[in-house]
């Protein structure tokens, strides 16, 4: 297991730098044809020459490569590189630290993903395997019907009708019921709270594992079914175990390596979602700055925050594989 | 074993479920505690030091964050002595002797003497900062030789030989001797501006720290900004000056999609000040409650059309220029878009917004097809089978916007065009890049009409952004500078904009427009007539 960690880890290294070289020189296309960000620094102010000059060296962007097209600017690319080996994560284009930025909007994004997972988790798991489990009934068809409906409901309406048609008045009515100083009035804010991270990203959270909880819940019914049929169930079964037993220890663990691999699929993809519901609610997270530092053509931010992700979603797939060990027995890694 | 691993991923997920639910908010506020205006800033604001905030949102912090040298009336827009015992001119206007006001002091005690402006205005006019304001200090002496020299391709060669301008001298402990590189009536209005506000050596000695964590000379206190996320200042128990508001604190939200997603918010209570999103304008008007806590004043930016003079065409004729401006329906673009947030455009400097405004300075910007279709054809009208670039920008709503103009002068005048979006707009219109019409923006850095004339005066055809040159023009500029008083000075520059309006090298298009709504706790909400800003010093707030 442990030489398998590692084979896996010296790829992933080759996989990130391989992304840091393609950001970099998509972004740096991206400056050579939309211009040189100094002169934005100016908006629409006419600069001199010099205060040009001297924004682009307080910014680090004065390198003349920048301004010719085609060029793919690698000494800036190794240097930043240099730089990151050093821990220094360098600033964005208005010298604040990537790092900085990093810390304050990661641990937001990540608050959302931790109630996006569990509502993945919990509505997946719940309702397949109720679904599953009385295969053919009417609530098997009312489940499928209901995946089936959140599927079709796209994210931001959810999102939009909740924050503008819902929110004000059920946060209004629980400032009234519960009192203001009490938990219920943030759940309901219509906005994210910097001082109440989690009770702010509770619903926000809900609603958008909710969207993407359609796939979990057919995934999970259609994988327990197989294992309803299975042999080992029958043999199970026929050793006289109690059907709870069966159900938790030979249906529900191995019907999970699937659940877990979508899990890691799906959590590169619920980036996406995440920038929209972190737009919406007004989360500083992850998604947002990236979008932004892609409009700007914020090479520094781009690079940092996405050598980052690329991180994360390594160390995920590695963890969605050694789950498969913990899970199947017949799954080992030497 | 097998069993304990899946209990440990349920009691991972119930730890999560319970650190959601909590026990208790910790930090709410109490019946008895302080009052907070609770307001909202966009969540790009990145430095809160006085020389490098150019926009909106860090103005208007540190409008209560700092006090400048003046300040301006709220209805006039005139300066007003404030930090400043008195500021004189010579006979000239080129020397300006300044005296503070004694005993001020700032947050952290430190003196608020002369030295402190100087070491401000030194800082922010040493180019080779790279501050957003170092501009503001050209007109002082020796400015120049604080600036970088940059070759052919931009890079600096040399960095600038000074650090200080030659022309701030400091006389005594509260006494400033500031010399002009020409003469300026208007040199007292610009010192109101955030890049003229002082500093504190111990801002100066770690300036990033300081940009985070102002050590300011106002009635707040800056106590914690989470940056992109809030902000926090509360007021500041020593304030030796007069104007400071009733309540205790001021606490910024910051919103990544401008000043309407903070709607929901505001309508939840969470928020005091706001305006709608687009779909929701209409309902608010119509609201009777919330009509009750509105406020609306025109803005003072204009958005106007430029004729590159640098290149052959039609538009080197007035009378074409003049086809142009009154072929444009500015009412009616503008009441179609953007649901009427802006004010067509009459004149080059906002009327009533700064003193010398006046509106309908612009004989030709009203639409009159008619007199557009006359004037066309006195110009000879436009050639055959071309059509008229119109440059801009790659704002989606200024796209809107123009291609609005775009269909107007088309239908008035059938001159087709082509709309020429240009995501590198700055660098191509500062390089004489575009061919036909393009887009302007202007907003003043301080209250005076000069500011809105000046920058047409570039002193020749190659250096203007227009490829515009007046003698006429640029002599009255001179004239009105030199005037022994700013109402002379002012008087002098309304008439360098009848020449402008004379010559017409420019088409106003619209104003600005500032709007909010305001919370049943608040009364006496005032915007700034210059700013559009609510001015937070006025504002009262109910407990």
């Amino acid at each position: 297991m442990g030489r398998y960690i590692l084979r896996r880890a010296v790829q992933a290294v080759g996989t990130l730098l391989l992304v840091m070289l393609l950001l970099h020189l998509l972004t740096t296309v991206a400056i050579q044809l939309n211009g040189n960000p100094a002169q934005a620094f100016f908006g629409d102010k006419v600069a001199t020459a010099a205060q040009i000059a001297a924004v682009e060296e307080r910014f680090g962007l004065d390198d003349p490569c920048y301004d010719q097209v085609g060029n793919p600017c690698l000494g800036p690319f190794v240097e930043r590189l240099g730089q990151y080996a050093q821990g220094d994560f360098g600033t964005n284009l208005r010298g604040r630290e990537v790092s900085d930025i990093v810390a304050t909007a990661a641990p937001n994004t990540l608050r959302l993903f931790c109630v996006v997972l569990v509502t993945w988790l919990a509505l997946g798991m719940l309702l397949g395997s109720l679904a599953a489990r009385r295969r053919g009934s009417a609530g098997d068809h009312g489940i499928r019907l209901t995946s089936v409906l959140i599927d079709a409901f796209p994210v931001f309406v959810l999102l939009i009708v909740y924050r503008y048609v819902v929110a004000v008045p059920l946060h209004g009515w629980a400032e009234r019921t519960f009192g203001e100083d009490s938990w219920p009035p943030y759940w309901f804010k219509p906005s994210f709270d910097a001082d109440h991270p989690w009770a702010t990203v509770l619903v926000p959270g809900i609603l958008l594992g909710l969207a993407g909880s359609a796939a979990f819940i057919r995934l999970v019914r259609a994988s327990q079914l197989e294992s309803y049929q299975g042999d080992h169930v029958r043999t199970a079964r026929s050793k006289g175990l109690g059907e709870r037993h069966v159900v938790v220890h030979h249906v529900v663990r191995n019907s999970s390596v699937p659940v877990v691999t979508a899990v890691g699929l799906t959590f590169a993809e619920a980036l996406g979602g995440a920038v929209i519901t972190e737009g919406l609610m007004n989360i500083y997270g992850m998604g947002g700055v990236l979008w932004e530092a892609v409009r700007n053509d914020d090479v520094g931010l781009v690079l940092g925050v996405v050598t980052l992700l690329a991180a994360v979603t390594v160390v995920v797939m590695i963890l969605v594989d050694i789950a498969y060990a913990l899970l199947d027995p017949r799954i080992r890694y030497e | 074993m097998r069993q304990s691993r899946i209990a440990t991923f349920a009691a991972g997920a119930a730890v999560v479920a319970v650190t959601v639910a909590g026990c208790s908010p910790s930090d709410t506020d109490d019946d008895a505690g302080p009052v907070t205006l609770e307001t909202w800033i966009s969540q790009d604001m990145e430095t809160l030091f006085p020389g490098d905030a150019g926009s909106y949102d860090p103005i208007s912090v540190l409008d209560v964050v700092y006090d400048g040298l003046v300040r301006y009336d709220p209805e006039t827009t005139e300066p007003y002595n404030y930090v400043a015992e008195s500021i004189e001119p010579n006979d000239d206007n080129t020397v300006w002797t300044i005296t503070i006001k004694p005993d001020l002091t700032f947050q952290n005690g430190e003196p608020v003497d002369a030295e402190a402006f100087a070491r401000s205005w030194n800082y922010t006019a040493d180019g080779d900062n790279g501050l957003y304001s170092n501009y503001f200090f050209s007109i002082i002496e020796g400015y120049d030789e604080m600036q970088p020299e940059t070759d052919d391709d931009g890079n600096i060669t040399t960095p600038g030989a000074a650090d200080e301008l030659s022309g701030v001298e400091v006389t005594d402990d509260l006494t400033l001797e500031v010399t002009l590189s020409s003469p300026f009536a208007g040199f007292a209005t610009m010192l109101g501006y955030t890049g003229f506000f002082p500093i504190a050596q111990e801002c100066l000695d770690d300036v990033e720290t300081c940009s985070k964590q102002p050590i300011g000379n106002g009635p707040f206190q800056v106590t914690e900004w989470q940056q992109s996320q809030e902000l926090t200042a509360e007021k500041w128990a020593d304030y030796p000056l007069e104007e400071t508001p009733g309540y205790d604190a001021i606490h910024w939200t910051e919103y990544a999609t401008g000043e309407t997603a903070g709607w929901a918010d505001f309508k939840a209570g969470d928020l005091d000040l706001s305006f709608p999103p687009t779909a929701e304008v209409e309902s608010a008007k119509n609201d009777p409650d919330l009509s009750q806590r509105y406020v609306e004043a025109p803005g003072a930016a204009l958005t106007y059309l430029g004729f590159s003079f640098y290149t052959d065409g039609p538009w080197q004729d007035i009378e074409f220029r003049k086809a142009i401006s009154m072929a444009i329906d500015r009412e009616g673009i503008i009441s179609s878009l953007g649901s009427g947030q802006a004010t067509p455009a009459d004149s080059w400097v906002v009327p009533g917004g700064v003193p010398g405004g006046e509106a309908g300075t612009c004989e030709w910007c009203t639409y009159d097809p008619e007199a557009a279709k006359a004037a066309l054809e006195k110009a000879g009208g436009w050639p055959e089978g071309e059509k008229l670039q119109i440059s801009l920008g790659d704002d989606e709503a200024e796209v809107e916007y123009f291609t609005a103009i775009g269909n107007s002068i088309e239908e008035v005048l059938g001159i087709p065009y082509e709309l020429n979006v240009d995501p590198d707009y700055f660098t191509t219109r500062a390089e004489h890049g575009y061919d036909g019409v393009f887009r302007n923006n202007w907003f003043p850095d301080y209250p005076l009409n000069e500011n809105y004339l000046s920058f047409y005066a570039a002193g020749s055809e190659q250096d203007s952004q227009f490829g515009w040159y007046s003698k006429e023009f640029e002599d009255k500029l001179d004239e009105a500078a030199a005037a022994p008083s700013l109402d002379e000075s002012v008087a002098l520059y309304q008439e360098a904009e009848a020449i402008l309006a004379e010559e017409f090298p420019t088409i106003p298009f619209r104003w600005s427009f500032s709007a909010t709504y305001y919370s049943e706790r608040l009364t006496n909400v005032v915007l700034n007539p210059f700013s559009g800003a609510p001015i937070l010093r006025a504002v009262e707030v109910a407990a």
